[in-house]
């Protein structure tokens, strides 16, 4: 018997190794999944299996709370496309336009926030935006304002703040696409009479189109589900997806709407990215078709 | 004119790094206020980096962070190069996708699942549920990494291995192995940052029983900041920034050594 398993093993060693890391992933992450699909449709904590009902989502769908997912969407978009318009300049400064002594001092500035706490990050806005804050100070001592503003604890707050975290997120898939460009595919289209923003619609960005769907998506989806930002710089008052699934399954204790709650944030987002995705064939189509004809 | 257009980028880049580091510099000017309370600068100090060598909460919590961090390291390499270097190429080309499925999801997507299992099986969580949690984090970045890596991977040498009369285990210690630590130090440094930094995940696996570093400080940020929070936070960035340099330092020399 003990001979029949050894020898089992050692004619399916491909097979037996593929078992561990696949069963890992389904079990804490593909059931967990379908767990909370059905806990959303379960209708109360330890009610009888079959005992399903819709009464969640409706009751999410027609109150006030689906304005958090539309707001949230919202902001991840705005977020989004502040960190593509600030970075894309500074991506094909470094990748295209320096020496190779500031590239490298330019891109270790930027890869340290990466290795740093984000916490840390984002709580040390506290210090530029707070009451007593270094705006405030510069601007009641150059006499600009009378009286301190109040710039944290709000929407706008935290707009600057996710932009500012996620902005390396955005830069890093840039630099990578555009430093892979050629000069010389540049100057071609230079040599050939195309003005420089000629040259930047119709060669630089079709050709960075996938950095820009990368750091698209490396922005959009957490920003999506942001938690930490707005509980830190809102001060807690300004409820997100992120922070109201953690309320639901955290603080009240409603796994059920908490479950209904996520399914309906992700059916959002994967409508969002897939909206995305067409989005980007687009232009480049439309510039193949440009030369086609 | 193109004098100012000539000078567009480069102001667009010092504007920028000004606004990614202007907080930073704010955070750490800050360490050394004498003020615990307001904001403002009194005096300078550097008491409250003294004062961090007797809170024993957080230490405690650095101790919970480095263990959960090694484990999943170890955890999600053995893991990860278990199906990569002996699973059979067939399956793992097939099976791949299922490994993209954590890093297309927002994490809080992840947490809420593994809270729910959790709570589901009655398990009760704390440092082991937080392993698990990081684990599978860790290995949404080991196993594309490995496999890419491992598809680069020259076939006639291994073939070569075989040829000369090597076993499956020798040759997979002397000649696969050796090949491809490089990408296996990069995967494992990733998830070690990863796990060390992860706060989402933490937040809804760890319980009330264990705290790591992330959430020690979270707390205090919520509960009213303290300048312990800006010492610490210093310290952290000086680590950091010295970790990244000797890597970078590291790679440098590597590619001129390649020369």
């Amino acid at each position: 018997m003990k001979f029949k398993l050894k020898n089992f093993i050692s004619k399916n060693t491909s097979f037996i190794s593929t078992v561990p890391a696949v069963l890992w992933q389904v079990l804490f992450l593909y059931i967990p999944l379908v767990l909370v699909v059905y806990m959303s449709l379960q209708r109360y904590t330890g009610a009888a299996f079959f005992d399903l009902t819709f009464s969640h989502y409706y009751a999410l769908l027609t109150s006030s709370y689906a304005y958090i997912i539309v707001r949230s969407a919202m902001i991840a978009l705005g977020v989004t496309l502040f960190c593509l318009v600030l970075a894309y300049p500074v991506a094909y400064f470094l990748a295209l336009r320096t020496s190779e002594r500031w590239k490298n001092i330019l891109l270790f500035l930027l890869t340290l926030p990466f290795w740093t706490n984000f916490l840390i990050l984002i709580y040390s806005w506290v210090f530029v935006l707070d009451q007593n804050g270094l705006i405030n100070t510069i601007l009641l001592r150059l006499g600009i304002i009378q009286e301190p503003l109040h710039m944290i604890y709000n929407i706008y707050a935290i707009f600057i703040v996710m932009i500012y975290y996620y902005l390396p997120f955005m830069m890093m898939p840039l630099y990578t696409i555009l430093e892979k460009i050629q000069h010389e595919v540049l100057e071609a289209s230079m040599d050939l009479g195309a003005t420089h923003w000629q040259t930047f619609r119709r060669i630089t960005v079709p050709l960075s189109m996938s950095g820009i769907k990368t750091g698209v998506f490396l922005v959009f989806v957490p920003a999506f589900g942001e938690f930490a930002i707005p509980a830190i710089i809102g001060g807690g008052q300004q409820m997100f997806v992120g922070s109201l699934i953690s309320h639901y399954f955290l603080v009240t204790r409603d796994n059920q709407l908490g479950a209904a709650f996520t399914i309906i944030s992700g059916v959002v987002l994967i409508t969002c990215a897939l909206f995305f995705n067409w989005l980007c064939k687009v232009p480049l189509q439309t510039v193949q078709k440009e030369m086609e004809s | 004119m193109k004098n100012i257009a000539s000078y567009f980028l480069p102001v667009c880049v010092a504007l920028l790094y000004l606004f990614l580091y202007l907080p930073i510099f704010v955070l750490i000017i800050f360490s050394f206020n004498n003020n615990a309370f307001t904001q403002s600068w009194t005096s300078f100090t550097t008491h409250w980096y003294a004062d961090l060598f007797d809170t024993a909460e957080l230490w405690d919590a650095l101790k919970n962070s480095l263990i959960v961090a090694c484990s999943s390291v170890a955890l999600s390499l053995t893991l990860g190069s278990t199906l990569i270097f002996f699973g059979s190429r067939f399956i793992v080309q097939r099976l791949l996708f299922l490994f993209y499925g954590s890093l297309a999801m927002p994490e809080i997507v992840l947490a809420v699942g593994l809270l729910s299992l959790f709570s589901f099986l009655s398990v009760s969580l704390g440092a082991t549920t937080l392993i698990i949690g990081h684990t599978l984090l860790g290995l949404g970045y080991v196993i594309p990494i490995l496999h890419g890596r491992f598809v680069e991977l020259d076939v006639n040498l291994i073939e070569a291995s075989y040829d000369l009369g090597a076993t499956k285990q020798q040759t997979f210690f002397k000649v696969v192995l050796p090949l491809l630590a490089p990408a296996l130090i990069a995967a494992g440094l990733l998830v070690f940052i990863i796990s060390l930094d992860d706060f989402i995940i933490s937040f809804f696996c760890a319980g009330a029983s264990v705290q790591t570093l992330p959430l020690y400080i979270f707390a205090v940020i919520r509960t009213g900041a303290s300048p312990l929070i800006n010492a610490l936070s210093t310290i952290m960035l000086m680590v950091s920034s010295i970790l990244v340099l000797i890597l970078s330092f590291l790679q440098v020399k590597k590619i001129r050594g390649q020369r």
